[in-house]
């Protein structure tokens, strides 16, 4: 059995430490890039043009339907092979690459859906009182969408923080890195339960807090 | 009624499908201004889709909807700018739940440029005060009944000093009691000499404040006429079975 939990987190525990914070580090990058990315594809999507909405609708669907650990394969190898002149850049860039775009594809899903959820009456009402598009979007529909925006975007974000673990194979220094760093010292099992035991802590507390935020933001309904 | 000169509203050979459907089967009608009009009719006889024409919040299949001469539904046409000039209230109030009493109504004059925040906040303080509901400008909307939600959406379309308004079933969605009050401001309207299109199932408020009914059922005006022919002395066996039932 060899060492207790405690007697390795009090050892390491700089090492987990690092690891949290990468993995928040990278969670949150990719959900804000992929937030600004998702915003523009979610108004592609919503175009009136059918051949330019079906754009956004096959990114999505690609994204979302395989694997995120397929789509980094593909991002790390096989980008830098296709285009050698990419062969300098840090290795990194392409897992974050794919963790942007993966994050892209959902928040895009969720701006769209938010969107969708307001009243079809609201826009009416703007419009019939002579308010542009633009106007109407801004003013009316986006204020009152936030509401269901926001929230989804924390979840999307500690979703995101899981969906980070995969990074580690591609020897990220997130959470679960910290594994393959204390296997060298011959610790296995103690790792595994104290990096589940910080995902699970995060994650809850975070939870916490878009539940917190959900309610906060519901108040003027 | 005079009915010289170019009428406020036009449509010519109205037509309107949703998919397979015809809910509208060529509507030519004039509304002049200062007119007040009814639209009575079974549900689903497209009467509200009507309405919706007449800003083009459904777009017409086919014919045109003509604004003083203007065809809204040429493509040139500044359509933003002619909705502006009409008002229209929706069965369902559509309030802003976002925004405070006041800002709901002067969002829209401030936002199009059409008058000073000052100027619209005076205006929405004091067309507040004629509905009855002087002391809610600063509420929002959520704490408002259903009839002060539908007067304040009667303001908020009257803010922007439409050339008509356009009433859409308004008082379909509010609890009984609550559909006298809404009922006299629109009155209040019409007598002030704003021209409305009102499609209604009130038929004793239609009969009272209207100059002209039109009866539509089956995607076409059926009947039209005053007030004492239409309900009176209904000449189409349709109107008579219809009004043999809700009245």
């Amino acid at each position: 059995m060899g060492k207790g939990l405690f007697e390795v987190l009090f050892e390491y525990w700089p090492i987990f430490l690092k690891g949290l914070w990468g993995t928040l580090k990278y969670a949150f990058i990719a959900v804000t890039l992929g937030s600004i990315l998702g915003a523009l594809v979610a108004i592609v999507h919503l175009s009136k043009k059918k051949a330019v909405s079906s754009l956004a609708a096959v990114y999505v669907n690609v994204l979302r339907g395989t694997p995120l650990l397929v789509q980094m394969y593909i991002s790390y190898y096989f980008i830098p092979m296709a285009i050698p002149a990419l062969n300098s850049i840090d290795k990194i860039y392409y897992v974050m690459l794919a963790l942007t775009l993966n994050s892209s594809a959902y928040v895009a899903e969720i701006i769209r859906s938010g969107i969708g959820s307001v009243d079809r009456g609201q826009a009416e009402a703007a419009r019939s009182l002579g308010l542009s598009g633009g106007q109407t979007m801004t003013r009316i529909i986006l204020p009152q969408a936030v509401k269901n925006i926001l929230p989804a975007l924390g979840n999307e974000y500690i979703a995101m923080i899981k969906e980070t673990s995969l990074a580690g194979t591609f020897m990220l220094y997130e959470l679960m890195y910290t594994r393959t760093i204390l296997a060298n010292k011959y610790l296995v099992w103690q790792p595994q339960l104290i990096i589940a035991g910080i995902y699970l802590a995060v994650t809850l507390l975070l939870s916490a807090g878009v539940k917190k935020m959900e309610k906060r933001l519901s108040v003027s309904d | 009624m005079t009915e010289i000169g170019i009428p406020l509203i036009e449509t010519v050979g109205l037509t309107k499908k949703f998919g397979e459907l015809d809910v509208l089967k060529g509507i030519s009608e004039r509304i002049y201004k200062g007119e007040v009009v009814s639209v009575i009719g079974p549900s689903g006889g497209g009467k509200s889709t009507f309405l919706r024409c007449l800003n083009l919040l459904e777009t017409p299949t086919s014919g045109k909807v003509l604004f003083e001469g203007a065809e809204l539904s040429e493509k040139s046409t500044d359509l933003d700018a002619y909705r502006r000039k009409i008002g229209m209230v929706f069965q369902q109030f559509n309030v802003f739940p976002h925004l405070k009493v006041i800002d709901n109504i002067t969002l829209a004059p401030v936002l199009t440029g059409k008058m000073s925040r000052e100027e619209a906040n005076a205006q929405a303080l004091e067309l507040l005060e004629k509905v009855g509901l002087g002391d809610k400008a600063e509420e929002y909307p959520r704490k408002l009944s259903g009839g002060q939600k539908q007067r304040l959406a009667i303001v908020r379309a009257l803010a922007m000093q439409p050339d008509v308004m356009l009433f859409d079933e308004p008082t379909s969605a509010l609890d009984p009691e609550m559909v006298k009050g809404v009922l006299e401001v629109i009155q209040k309207l019409a007598e002030s000499g704003m021209t409305c299109v009102i499609v209604t199932h009130e038929m004793g408020f239609a009969r009272k404040v209207s100059g002209r009914v039109l009866f539509i059922d089956g995607g076409v005006i059926a009947e039209s006429g005053t007030p004492e022919e239409i309900f009176d002395h209904p000449k189409n066996p349709r109107t008579q079975e219809f009004l043999a039932q809700v009245l």
